[in-house]
């Protein structure tokens, strides 16, 4: 039978983003598809796209059809992690707390770099 | 004191007729050949009727390609920030910029915002706004980025060309009417065609009416009144006039128009002896164009 005829039982429509491009180029699009689906498989409906790589005027480019977004999520689809994180940023839902959580866990790291590089001498297990 | 009236703008009826009736209809430029794919020429075979109807047809059709474009105020940069999320700080290396793909939005009220890497989420400025809007929704005769034709110290190259009509068709494909560039190039442009006298390019075009619009405004209608005179174009003189009188109504010409409801070549004199500065020359301009009337009716 053909791959793409394929029917599920169980599964639930997930919005995640499926790459694509080429070696060395990724480029997501942000996609409504069956969970139980290939990655970069069939999907029910393209929602967006988003270019991971800064172009010339040193900007991501996304874009998101906010109107079939809303129609899915009225629907009943889930979000992917990384999803939720983008939608997060654009403002289209509230901060995902693991954005927060990254932030502060990454400024805990350089703090604690560079108190390891200024300071050698001292033990280890310095508190922040 | 006397209540000022309200400024006749660019879209009113008697302003837009006035200027479509300078900008004349010379069917054989309107229609000139644009470069296509080559094809071999139809000839067709009609009687004084059928050619009469086709030629009707035509300057029917002429009349859609001069449909002026519009005349509008630099637009307000946008400056909005939606959110300050300051914790985000360090956390991504280049801004964010999401565009709302939306089919059935018009473009003026897209969502287009831009997280940047200190954590601010703010509106998206004209500029990127327009390329953004490019890139999902292209339009033919547009590009990303604006040509480098359009930059300042390349314009006067065009201009040597005597290329602005197809400057001016490129700007209105490239910029939205309200953009600073569009309306630097389009004033560019009018200046260095009055600095030269090369009015005749736009006649008959669409830009026309913008031109007239800019120098009428600025006072600066003394070398196109010369060019209409010599040309014999003595009713888009008086119009030219007109047109002055209504969009400055309190200058000595216009209050003396007023009260002699002068016409013709009366019109013309007034405002010569009261508002040029180039009296000379349109006095001598008149004086031609009187003796070859003479010449004309007395052969």
């Amino acid at each position: 039978g053909s791959r793409l005829l394929k029917g599920y039982h169980g599964g639930h429509v997930v919005i995640r983003f499926a790459l694509g491009g080429c070696a060395n180029r990724p480029f997501f699009r942000i996609v409504a598809a069956h969970s139980r689906r290939a990655r970069d498989g069939k999907y029910l409906e393209q929602l967006g796209c988003l270019d991971p790589l800064p172009n010339a005027h040193g900007e991501k480019v996304a874009g998101l059809n906010l109107e079939r977004l809303r129609y899915w999520l009225g629907s009943g689809a889930q979000l992917s992690r990384p999803a939720e994180k983008l939608l997060g940023l654009a403002g289209f839902l509230p901060l995902h707390p693991m954005t927060v959580t990254g932030a502060e866990r990454l400024r805990q790291r350089r703090r604690r770099e560079g108190q390891a590089g200024t300071a050698p001498a001292d033990g280890p297990g310095t508190a922040p | 004191g006397k209540a000022a009236e309200p400024k006749p703008a660019f879209t009113d009826e008697a302003v837009q007729t006035l200027l479509y009736k300078m900008t004349g209809i010379d069917l054989h430029k309107v229609f000139r050949p644009v470069k296509k794919e080559l094809k071999p020429p139809r000839y067709k075979l009609m009687t004084e009727a059928q050619l009469q109807e086709a030629t009707r047809k035509a300057i029917e059709e002429a009349k859609e390609k001069l449909v002026m474009p519009p005349v509008l105020d630099e637009r307000e940069p946008i400056d909005d920030v939606l959110a300050e999320d300051k914790f985000l700080e360090g956390t991504e290396t280049a801004k964010y910029i999401f565009t709302d793909l939306t089919y059935s939005t018009p473009h003026r009220e897209r969502f287009i915002v831009v997280r940047e890497p200190n954590g601010v989420l703010r509106k998206a400025t004209w500029e990127e706004r327009d390329r953004m809007i490019q890139i999902f929704f292209p339009k033919e005769g547009r590009r990303v980025i604006p040509p480098v034709l359009f930059k300042d110290e390349h314009l006067g190259n065009v201009f040597q060309q005597d290329r602005h009509e197809d400057l001016l068709n490129m700007c209105i494909a490239q910029f939205e009417p309200d953009s600073p560039d569009y309306i630097r190039v389009h004033h560019r442009t009018y200046d260095d065609i009055d600095k030269h006298a090369k009015y005749d390019l736009l006649r008959s075009t669409r830009h026309f009416g913008g031109m007239v619009w800019y120098l009428v405004n600025r006072k600066r209608t003394d070398g196109l009144l010369i060019d209409m005179i010599n040309r014999d174009l003595l009713d888009d003189a008086t119009s030219l006039i007109t047109l002055y009188h209504m969009l400055h109504p309190e200058c000595q010409s216009a209050k003396e128009a007023k009260e002699g409801k002068l016409q013709g070549v009366d019109l013309i004199k007034v405002f010569v002896k009261t508002e040029s500065q180039r009296e000379g020359y349109i006095q001598l301009a008149l004086q031609a164009y009187e003796e070859a009337m003479a010449t004309s009716t007395a052969s």
